[in-house]
């Protein structure tokens, strides 16, 4: 994508998500503006990183790695950052990726009925064994040195 | 990226393609935020529904197969806003990550180490879908969580038409049409048996698969509010752990794993039901 069709992407995106904070929590539009723009700023930031840096990770680890830096205590805006995205509630950026998901496999959908009920299990337990698993090693690392 | 350049010569152009999706997606949040979550109670916990799931499963019915409110072409161009559209939100825990850092930092080696409990899918899963006939395509289906970059994993390592390619892709396909809402169900009834610490579940909920991640954490959330930006913080950092070593762990660890647990349980799991007899037989071993 040129950087116009990222830019503009990422201005519905802010779009969805004010209009999602404004009619689920009731927080005006204004008062979304500048978490809504710290999250896009940080969003264009990871993907432009992503492009540039020749290692190949993924745009979401460059964004979340961007994200922690400007709010950790050493980052000079951690505050604004902060009370900033606090202001958006944690759902309301996911209702329009939820939107744009939903319509990527509607093409899908009949392949998916005709696989029938084993791959719904099968599904299942790799989610099911995928979660337990981390969560025991989790729950086991953290006891053993005494974070918890 | 290369083929994505070429698809509109101008940004109008490609508006004039996309509004659809757009007007579609702005009327799904009208309905779904309007409607907000619903809870209801199971066991000991809760099963939530967020407007995300209202919205997805609205995108699923305007598609081809039902509505046909939108085209195929439409449907490729909505996948690739997904991915844009998601960057927002994981920059948000990423400030939730920044906000905790020194709770991550000295969560640091209990991080690094649940990642290989990603590997715990193959265990669960790759028994049971021997047991319910399938062959090689179980080492598709059990290798991973099987979002995107492991479907393209396998897809280039085995081939789309290969057994093992079909078997990703079926966990794919319903992943994404059952896997969000369950996820995150999962987590939250997991959650209700008091057993474990809310560091610990944010960390399992960061799969490297971010729509699933933010269904487990807003469930989590909700069922301990007083520990939501920790666990969001943990999701975070164990979310970006995933999105780097994932693909490595697919390939150097999970595949060999499938492989070799599939040679030595195939003989004699596989062949248990009669489903997994008559696939050996029209395999012809």
């Amino acid at each position: 994508m040129r950087v116009i069709d990222w830019i503009f992407t990422l201005a519905i995106t802010g779009l969805g998500m004010m209009t999602a904070n404004f009619i689920g929590f009731d927080i005006a539009f204004a008062e979304s503006l500048p978490g809504v723009l710290v999250l896009l700023a940080l969003a264009l930031g990871g993907a432009g990183l992503a492009h540039i840096i020749p290692l190949k990770l993924p745009t979401v680890a460059y964004c979340s790695i961007l994200g922690l830096l400007v709010a950790c205590p050493l980052s000079p805006v951690s505050e604004f950052v902060i009370s900033a995205a606090n202001k958006i509630n944690f759902t309301a950026p996911l209702t329009m990726v939820g939107a744009f998901a939903g319509m990527s496999i509607s093409n899908q959908l009949r392949s998916f009925v005709k696989q029938g009920w084993k791959m719904v299990l099968i599904t299942v337990f790799v989610m099911t064994g995928t979660f337990v698993f981390s969560l025991l090693i989790a729950q086991f690392m953290l006891q053993l040195t005494n974070v918890i | 990226m290369k083929k994505n350049n070429m698809m509109y010569p101008t940004l109008l152009e490609r508006i004039k393609t996309e509004w659809i999706i757009y007007a579609l997606a702005f009327v799904f949040i009208l309905i779904a935020d309007s409607i907000g979550q619903i809870k209801i109670p199971v066991w000991k916990g809760t099963f939530i529904i967020f407007p995300i799931f209202y919205a997805l499963f609205l995108g699923i019915l305007s598609g081809p197969n039902t509505l046909k409110i939108i085209d195929d072409k439409r449907v490729k161009a909505a996948s690739k806003l997904v991915g844009v559209a998601i960057l927002p939100f994981i920059a948000k825990l990423g400030i939730n990550a920044g906000a905790n850092i020194e709770k991550v930092i000295s969560a640091g080696p209990a991080l690094l180490l649940q990642e290989f409990g990603n590997l715990g899918t193959i265990v669960l899963a790759m028994p049971l879908a021997l047991l319910l006939g399938l062959k090689r395509e179980s080492i598709g289906a059990a290798h991973s969580i099987n979002r995107e970059t492991n479907l393209a994993l396998i897809q280039d390592m085995y081939g789309a038409d290969s057994p093992e390619g079909q078997g990703s892709l079926s966990v794919y396909i319903t992943g994404g049409m059952v896997g969000t809402i369950y996820f995150g169900f999962m987590a939250s009834m997991v959650a209700a048996t008091g057993l474990f610490h809310p560091y610990a579940l944010g960390m399992a909920s960061g799969v490297g698969a971010g729509i699933m991640m933010s269904s487990a954490v807003a469930a989590l959330s909700e069922v301990m509010p007083e520990f939501a930006s920790e666990i969001s913080a943990m999701a975070s950092a164990s979310e970006t752990i995933s999105g780097i070593d994932g693909i490595y762990m697919a390939i150097f660890i999970g595949l060999p794993l499938c492989n070799w647990l599939y040679n030595k349980l195939e003989p004699t799991l596989g062949r248990v039901t009669k489903a997994g007899r008559e696939a050996a037989e029209r395999i012809g071993k």
